[in-house]
């Protein structure tokens, strides 16, 4: 035999040795690889995986597992996780990355891992706990879940009957969920969801809602050849694994990365170009680099021409209907004219060289600029929403939105399957509580003034749900908090339901324990990159005894204790709530195979992954496996990887019947809405005065998707701001911070207080050892020349920080990390529970709460320190300076017009006083009316600024719609002043 | 070659049929030279190598011997990493790819090698549904993967390969003997190149102690793209022995610096004569190699002609290099 012949053959043995095993759906070249990722079990022996028990070295004992997928619980990344089972106890040992997630891609952060120590925390809710002693008192009593939910099912169902829907309010924190707890209100009827968005991102949201109709960014980092974060989104943030570790690609493909931030975060120290900039100058610079952009004539004219809503611009604010697009590069270059590098520089402190050379950079990307903003500058400062608006207009002059290499708008890069039972009603009453008139712009509900809307309108809620959210540490002003959640004449009934004890929890009548990213079902899907995905998070110990063909028909047969999943109990309570059917909520919970049953999960699910998800049931069917088996099998399902520029797509044919295009190029049709197995959502878009709906614009003479604005284009004037009382604020600008240094007094500095660790989560972490060991402590960051000026002198010294209601102790930590003139102290820190209470001992410290009339304190008694438990490991905790809670000493500071908390502080740092302790914290409560009052004088309420009598702009998103008639201001206002 | 027990039905080759690599057989050689597991057996016998490599066999050729690093053997300094690797980090992203995290590991090129070709196999077929790739991606693939085996394969693979077939015994010399097949295949399909890659013409002969210092010296003995050598430590255990020299354990470098303060004559006159060995290598594969194996050819050469100029200096040499 030759050599050609022989290697021939050899080939082919491979390739039919190749064409088997993957016919058996197996990975035929197996282990490392240099090439794919491929550093994880092989997916057919998930169900048979043998590892060297580590715990017997140096002997090779073999343990045997099931690796069962799941999504990760702790933060908005919705990471891939793989559980391994235990096949001789059934019990979960570790959790891993699942390669199969096409937005982690196997990878994940320490969090995700650490899900063992949530699961296992010797302190956990197990059980449904009931108030026993007064409220806040800490006195609780085990009792069932039947008679927990009779009780708050009970009270649920006479305030519907009795038409008080406003008085069932759900809070919820991170959702870490696409729609399902939304639909469920939307079925009882009940405007009554309340997130916690306004201390979140509503400030971008906001920015990126008014350009694009849809809220969030997804940048393509992976292919773009400019990277510019307004964040430490390498380290944290939302889907920051996902997207770190494509930046990371990005970079390593030769991108540049631009970074904004203030401090020397672990960001800032992979950037090309770290920017410090003064806190909340963001947009300053934005408009400066825009404004050489366009003055150089370096944007891409065509896009702009074709996608801007210039003409209506135009034709608004300079009277100039029919304007050349020629007319508008001039007034563009005009209006922006003020915005010279040198205005950015003396508003930033960073020289107008430095910017130039920013600049530069930017405008070489082209279609390949990724931005991104979520946080930070975004929901630091008042006017914060610029800078996500200034941020876009970059995007939008590069003609990079929706390119490869550029930023998406979320929903493109994400897809929320329809589920099998739609509710077709919308609650008829308005919340106020949730939507006050006087921010109709918000995105979204103005939660975190609860306690002073809940008093100004002398508001009452019958029952009320905290889900896995903890507004009393997490929410500025945490003890106006305190104070609504023990009044009894403004709080009928608190449930929490929570995985963990949190300091809301405190103050409830029923805890009910949730279950961790192990022990739950949940259907995700985020914007991580330019595809669509599904991941499936499920209780891995049912997924497993099922594999051992244990029929499983409540997710409490395998979770520890009675903690229970959400899905399971919503059904339930909904059916206590309406067990005849009669009020008409029942259906939307009810089997579809055995009608007037209940609608079990397998049958949820299942229906989703059959009809609504594409390409999932013949993916399945080429493994002999069912939908939902391949997805408790493999736990996600990539939809698309390639979406492209859907705003460039035409409408189809089949859209398009008696067609009406009006002046502005928008096309209106009267076919109907094609089937689709997507879950409605979005903006709404009215129909034309002859009922028909929108389904594209017209550019240059073809019908285009478009965009979901009311224009169908990128609206760089926003007629939505014109009308509605800000018409100063229409186009992309720069608003000065409230802690712009014009307003603060001579002996202030900011303080920033948005920024987070790596290794936690807001309050949900706090059990996980690893993570606790890891970062425990929130230090005050000063930088030298600060430290020396108030007199602080070596790292560790105590100092007091005063902000508008009191006052905070800490540690400080003197460092140049940091620019000068601006201290920090991070977020998750200062976790505690008040003296006589049970609960966690993980990371909580135990405190004196005090309160005389309307002032408070809170002293620390006992830090961190080793405790006897289940864990032999709580006996090795060496720490013991768990942080300061600062949040309470935060007046609540709504921006006007996208209702986000400005976090920033205007403190006052001095070395601490005689007496003070670390931890210590003293609020005046009446203090913070008066600040909640002052911010309210920015406002532009809907009574006197709305244009058509409504309470809201309808096109705008809202998570539960109520019905058109909701909208509708209670009174006849005077016509609009705009 | 034994292939007795295999019951594995032919595939129809259709890429043999249209003049392409075998790709998935180098695939799975590329996966050989990754450290063994237990799902690789069934490859092994699949190209009917009854035994599979063992750990200790991996690390002794992979680890210990051979490094298989494009790094290691074109690289100025003989040392893993540095601007050879960004340089073949930078081919792949002229190829629009994501380098690895060892771009230049042999398994790396081969599978880039394999993955190429596959495309090429692509863009040849009849069914349009298939010719997904334009007229300018087809031709830079094409000419990504030829400029791929001529420039940072062809130039350290034979001699690299020639190396392990000497010294390897069982699976791994049977592996090696494998891909030199099909890399010879390869390479006659390919042609010789036309001029030198910038690579080899940039870099510098071996230093003369004499004038650039011991230093340098030693480093380029050991760094192949300078000596037109590869210095084992298999190689430096048996020409000890030979010399009746000591073998201090520890990095080649100190372990040179040992035999030549103990004989330096006699060590330099040994080194020259395995260059003059290895450089019948390089003579052998001048016709499939071209300017290539000539360039190398002409460092070996020259290497031994230093080391005999040095070995006739005496003891003031000597001392220069052992100092």
């Amino acid at each position: 035999m030759n050599d050609s012949t022989h290697l021939s053959e050899l080939n082919q043995r491979v390739s039919a040795a190749k064409a088997e095993v993957e016919g058996r759906g197996e990975t035929f070249y197996p282990g490392a690889s240099r090439i794919h990722l491929a550093s994880y079990p092989p997916r057919e022996r998930w169900n048979d995986w043998v590892e060297l028990d580590s715990k017997s070295w140096p002997e090779r004992v073999e343990k045997r597992y099931m690796l069962v997928p799941t999504t990760c619980f702790n933060c908005e990344s919705a990471c891939g996780l793989l559980a391994y089972v235990d096949r001789e106890t059934l019990q979960v040992r570790k959790f891993e990355g699942n390669p199969e997630h096409p937005g982690s891609r196997g990878r994940n952060c320490a969090k995700g891992p650490a899900t063992l120590n949530q699961i296992t925390d010797p302190d956990r809710i197990l059980y449904p706990l009931k108030r026993s002693g007064r409220r806040g008192e800490g006195k609780w009593e085990q009792v069932s879940w039947d008679e927990a939910l009779d009780a708050i099912a009970g009270r649920i169902r006479t305030a519907l009957q009795e038409d008080r829907h406003e008085e069932v309010v759900y809070h919820v924190g991170r959702p870490g969920e696409d729609g399902y707890t939304e639909r469920m209100l939307a079925a009882w009827g009940v405007d009554g969801h309340n997130s916690h968005t306004n201390v979140c991102s509503s400030g971008a949201r906001a920015g990126y809602h008014w350009w694009m109709g849809m809220d969030r960014p997804s940048p393509d980092f992976s292919n773009a050849k400019v990277i510019v974060l307004v964040s430490s989104h390498l380290e944290t943030g939302h889907y920051f694994n996902p997207h770190a570790q494509r930046i990371i690609e990005g970079k390593k493909n030769g991108a540049k990365l631009i970074v904004f931030d203030t401090r020397l975060s672990n960001t800032a120290t992979h950037a090309d170009h770290w920017l410090s900039p003064y806190p909340g100058s963001e947009p300053a610079i934005f408009l400066a680099i825009a404004s050489w952009m366009i003055r150089e004539g370096k944007y891409d004219r065509e896009f702009v021409r074709r996608w801007w809503n210039w003409q209506e611009y135009m034709e608004v604010v300079n009277d100039e209907p029919g304007a050349s697009f020629e007319n508008f590069e001039e007034h563009l270059r005009e209006v922006y004219s003020e915005f010279t590098f040198e205005y950015a520089a003396t508003e930033s402190g960073i020289d107008a060289a430095t910017l130039l050379e920013v600049a530069k950079v930017v405008s070489t990307a082209g279609t390949r600029f990724a931005s991104h903003n979520w946080r930070s500058a975004g929901s630091g400062n008042l006017g914060g929403w610029q800078v996500a608006r200034t941020l876009t207009l970059l995007n939008a002059l590069l003609g990079a939105l929706a390119t490869e290499g550029g930023t998406f708008p979320n929903s493109w890069n994400k897809f929320t399957p329809r589920p099998p039972r739609l509710p077709h009603q919308h609650p008829k009453k308005w919340n106020e509580v949730t939507w006050p008139r006087e921010y109709p712009l918000a995105l979204m509900e103005m939660s975190f003034l609860m306690p002073h809307l809940m008093k100004g309108q002398d508001a009452y809620l019958d029952v009320y749900f905290t889900r896995v959210y903890n507004p009393v540490w997490t929410n500025p002003d945490g003890f106006s908090w305190i104070e609504m959640l023990s009044d009894e004449d403004r709080i009928g009934l608190h449930v929490a339901m929570t995985p963990t004890w949190n300091e809301t929890a405190y103050f409830a009548d029923y805890i009910l324990p949730m279950g961790h990213a192990s022990e739950r079902h949940d259907l995700t899907s985020y914007e991580q990159y330019n595809g669509q995905w599904i991941a499936f998070r499920q209780p891995v110990l049912r997924a497993a005894r099922e594999r051992l063909d244990e029929e499983i028909t409540d997710t409490r047969q395998v979770n520890p204790g009675e903690v229970w999943e959400e899905n399971e109990f919503w059904i339930d309570l909904t059916w206590r709530i309406d067990p005849d059917g009669s009020l008409g909520i029942r259906e939307f919970f009810e089997s579809k195979k055995v009608p007037g049953e209940k609608m079990t999960i397998d049958e949820y699910y299942g229906w989703i992954f059959d009809n609504s998800v594409p390409g999932l049931p013949e993916a399945s069917a080429a493994e002999g496996l069912t939908p939902l088996e391949y997805m408790r099998r493999y736990g996600a399902f990539e939809i698309s990887n390639k979406v492209g520029r859907v705003h460039e797509q035409l409408v189809p044919d089949n859209e398009l019947e008696d067609v009406r295009v009006d002046e502005m190029g928008r096309v209106y049709s009267r076919a109907p809405i094609p089937p689709s197995p997507k879950a409605p959502g979005g903006t709404k878009i009215d129909e034309d005065e002859d009922g028909r709906r929108r389904v594209g614009v017209r550019v240059d003479g073809e019908i285009l998707k478009g965009w979901p604005t009311p224009t169908g284009k990128l609206e760089f004037w926003s007629r939505t701001l014109h009308d509605w009382g800000w018409p100063e604020l229409a186009i992309p600008k720069y608003i000065k911070s409230h802690i712009h240094p014009e307003n603060l007094e001579s002996d202030q500095v900011p303080l920033i207080t948005t920024f987070r660790v790596p290794v936690q989560i807001h309050t949900r972490s706090a059990n996980s050892k690893w993570l606790d060991e890891i970062a425990h402590t929130n230090p005050l960051w000063i930088h030298p020349i600060d430290a020396d000026r108030v007199g602080i002198s070596k790292t560790g010294d105590l100092v007091r920080v005063e902000t508008e209601l009191g006052y905070f102790v800490l540690k400080s930590w003197i460092t140049e990390g940091i620019r000068p003139g601006v201290a920090a102290c991070s977020h998750h820190m200062g976790r505690w529970k008040p003296e006589g209470h049970k609960g966690q001992r993980l990371g909580i410290s135990t405190v004196a709460l005090n309160q005389e009339g309307s002032e408070w304190s809170l002293t620390p008694r006992k830090g961190g320190e080793p405790f006897a438990s289940s864990d032999p490991d709580t006996m090795r905790i060496w720490w013991t300076d768990l942080g300061v809670h600062q949040n309470l000493t935060h007046a609540v500071h709504p921006d006007p017009i996208s209702g986000m908390h400005c976090w920033h502080q205007a403190v006052r740092i001095c070395p601490a006083k005689e007496g003070d302790r670390a931890g210590d914290v003293s609020v005046d409560t009446g203090k913070s009316q008066a600040a909640y009052e002052k911010w309210l004088t920015m406002t532009r309420s809907a009574d006197r600024y709305s244009p058509d009598g409504t309470r809201r702009p309808y096109w705008m998103l809202r998570p539960v719609r109520p019905e058109r008639e909701a909208y509708r201001l209670p009174l006849k206002t005077e016509s609009a002043e705009v | 070659m034994r292939n007795q027990g295999l019951d594995l039905p032919l595939a129809p080759n259709l890429s043999q049929e249209s003049g392409q690599a075998s790709v998935d057989l180098i695939r799975t050689l590329a996966v050989f030279a990754e450290a063994p597991a237990s799902e690789h057996i069934h490859l092994w016998k699949t190209l009917g190598i009854e035994e599979s490599p063992s750990a200790s066999d991996y690390a002794d050729i992979f680890l210990f011997q051979f490094y298989p690093y494009a790094s290691v053997h074109l690289g100025p300094e003989g040392m893993l990493g540095g601007e050879a690797q960004n340089r073949v980090a930078g081919f792949w992203r002229a190829l629009g790819r994501n380098p690895p995290s060892d771009p230049d590991h042999l398994a790396a090129l081969l599978g880039l090698y394999a993955t190429l070709s596959e495309q090429i196999g692509l863009v040849g077929t009849s069914s349009s549904e298939l010719s997904h790739f334009s007229e300018a991606e087809a031709l830079m693939i094409t000419q990504g993967r030829d400029a791929l085996l001529q420039e940072h394969i062809a130039p350290w693979v034979p001699a690299y390969l020639e190396r392990i077939i000497e010294i390897a015994t069982g699976p791994y010399r049977s592996w090696a003997l494998l891909l030199d097949k099909v890399l010879r295949a390869e390479l006659v399909r390919v042609g010789c190149p036309k001029q030198l890659p910038l690579h080899l013409r940039e870099s510098s002969p071996l230093a003369d102690p004499r004038t650039d210092g011991a230093d340098a010296f030693i480093s380029g003995l050991l760094a192949p793209v300078r000596a037109g050598i590869i210095l084992a430590r298999a190689d430096l255990a048996r020409l000890s022995s030979e010399l009746d020299l000591g073998l201090r354990a520890g990095e080649r470098r100190y372990a040179l610096e040992h035999l030549l303060g103990q004989d330096s004559t006699g060590f330099l006159q040994s080194l020259a004569a395995e260059a003059d060995r290895q450089a019948v290598g390089h003579e052998d594969r001048r016709e499939l190699l071209g300017i290539t194996a000539d360039f190398f050819l002409d460092r070996a050469l020259a290497t031994s002609e230093l080391l005999r100029k040095l070995s006739e200096g005496g003891a003031r040499i000597t001392a220069e290099i052992v100092s």
